[in-house]
């Protein structure tokens, strides 16, 4: 039996579904508004808006 | 899984104090290693690793090598940072928590970092480590190929700097090129090219066909770049001759072989062209598991993330395509420091990243054991 889990997106509040459980660190779309949502802890799950990755020169 | 053929080591460490994590860097940026040259210091990290507990190696490759190893059969942790600087000497100095120095970024700040943190992680059964200190990234990166064929891990940190809140994703590729034109001696007032006029002809098509590759291509790290790195000319009397070399930085969607076919593509009648330094382009996903245990525990130590690409290439241009296993690269320092004249780390931050990289070392290892 699986279990789903469920969150609200922090930016448009739809519910993000998650069919095992998330990991810290994880980055999920939102699939109502497209945000990229980090899960920044996972009990009880907190997502916060992902940063967005940079370009940097160098090694 | 690993495929490298250690015998059965003990797990246990020493960890390391923030005492002698700092001593250890000063040391190691106190023993100079430009490309090349890099024994002395192979030495120093694989006598620092052993005080640690570590079991200490120098490979057929002249690599240093520090196993946290249990059986053979565990799931298998690189940590793969680079030994070898750049030319340059800057007076070694410690003053005010800042350590002045060539190579204190740009890698041996991320290295020392490796060394220290997994002396400190707590590891489940079934997982061993391995800090490499691999020679001449600056080069052409003998050590990491060495590498790249003689183990199979299950995930892999690659050491340069990325400050101790960033996780570097992925790094650009590079092709380097040289063009020669030769044509036959002539008054410089007489109709006709000049070998140089013929080669900067010829460039100029190159710059306008990969602009065409480039279009509709947001974002440096999705477009090629190319620069000119030198242009010389000689002329024997006889013979009229032009030399360009120009270095390419590639996007993850055009390998170097597959730029070479386009560049020979373009007329090019005369004009003789050479290839050096294939490197490919790679790039981890966000959710990738080296970046998200890199994520969770800046997080842990009160940072917010900075997940980011660069323009330069690294180690993982050479590991990335061959493990195909998770990977993101991590270090203390600022890169724009890298090969410059005033390099220097900041201890706390070295510190501090010490720190990130244990937490994310031990979740990490939990994720894959």
């Amino acid at each position: 039996m699986t279990t789903t889990i469920t969150a609200a997106c922090t930016e448009c509040d739809a519910p993000i579904t998650f069919d095992r459980p998330p990991l810290n660190g994880q980055v999920v779309r939102c699939a109502d508004c497209g945000a990229e949502l980090e899960v920044t802890n996972t009990d009880p799950i907190r997502l916060e808006l992902a940063p967005e990755v940079e370009e940097d020169w160098g090694e | 899984m690993s495929t490298a053929t250690v015998p059965r080591q003990s797990l246990q460490t020493t960890p390391a104090t923030d005492e002698q994590a700092t001593d250890l860097l000063v040391d190691l940026v106190a023993t100079p290693s430009v490309s090349g040259h890099e024994q002395r210091a192979v030495e120093v990290f694989a006598h620092h690793a052993a005080a640690l507990g570590y079991r200490a190696e120098i490979d057929a490759a002249g690599n240093g090598l520090a196993w946290r190893r249990g059986s053979a059969d565990d799931k298998l942790i690189v940590l793969l940072g680079h030994i070898d600087t750049v030319p340059g000497d800057i007076p070694v100095r410690l003053k005010n928590g800042i350590l002045h120095g060539r190579g204190s970024v740009d890698a041996k700040g991320p290295l020392c970092a490796f060394l220290a943190a997994a002396s400190r992680a707590e590891l489940p059964e079934g997982v061993s480590l391995l800090v490499a200190a691999a020679l001449g990234e600056e080069a052409e990166s003998p050590g990491a190929h060495h590498l790249a064929t003689q183990l199979r891990p299950d995930a892999c940190f690659i050491g340069e700097p990325s400050g101790w809140d960033g996780v570097t994703l992925g790094y650009k590729g590079s092709v380097r090129m040289r063009a020669t034109v030769t044509r036959d001696n002539g008054h410089s007032a007489a109709p006709g090219d000049s070998a140089c006029d013929y080669l900067f002809g010829w460039w100029r098509r190159v710059e306008a066909r990969m602009g065409e590759l480039n279009e509709g291509r947001t974002g440096e790290f999705d477009r090629i770049a190319w620069s000119v790195r030198g242009i010389s000319s000689e002329n024997d009397g006889l013979h009229d001759v032009g030399e360009l070399m120009a270095g390419y930085r590639l996007p993850t969607w055009i390998a170097p072989e597959e730029l070479r076919v386009k560049l020979r593509q373009i007329d090019h009648e005369g004009v003789k062209l050479r290839f050096v330094g294939d490197e490919r382009a790679w790039r981890s996903e966000r959710n990738d598991a080296v970046a998200r245990a890199l994520t969770g525990a800046i997080r842990g130590e009160g940072g917010r993330p900075h997940p980011k690409v660069k323009t330069g290439t690294a180690d993982m241009n050479v590991v990335g395509p061959v493990w195909g296993c998770p990977i993101a690269a991590y270090g203390p320092g600022d890169s724009m420091l890298d090969h410059a004249p005033n390099e220097h780390q900041k201890i706390d931050e070295y510190l501090r990243s010490i720190r990130v990289l244990t937490r994310a070392i031990e979740s990490l290892a939990q994720e894959i054991r």
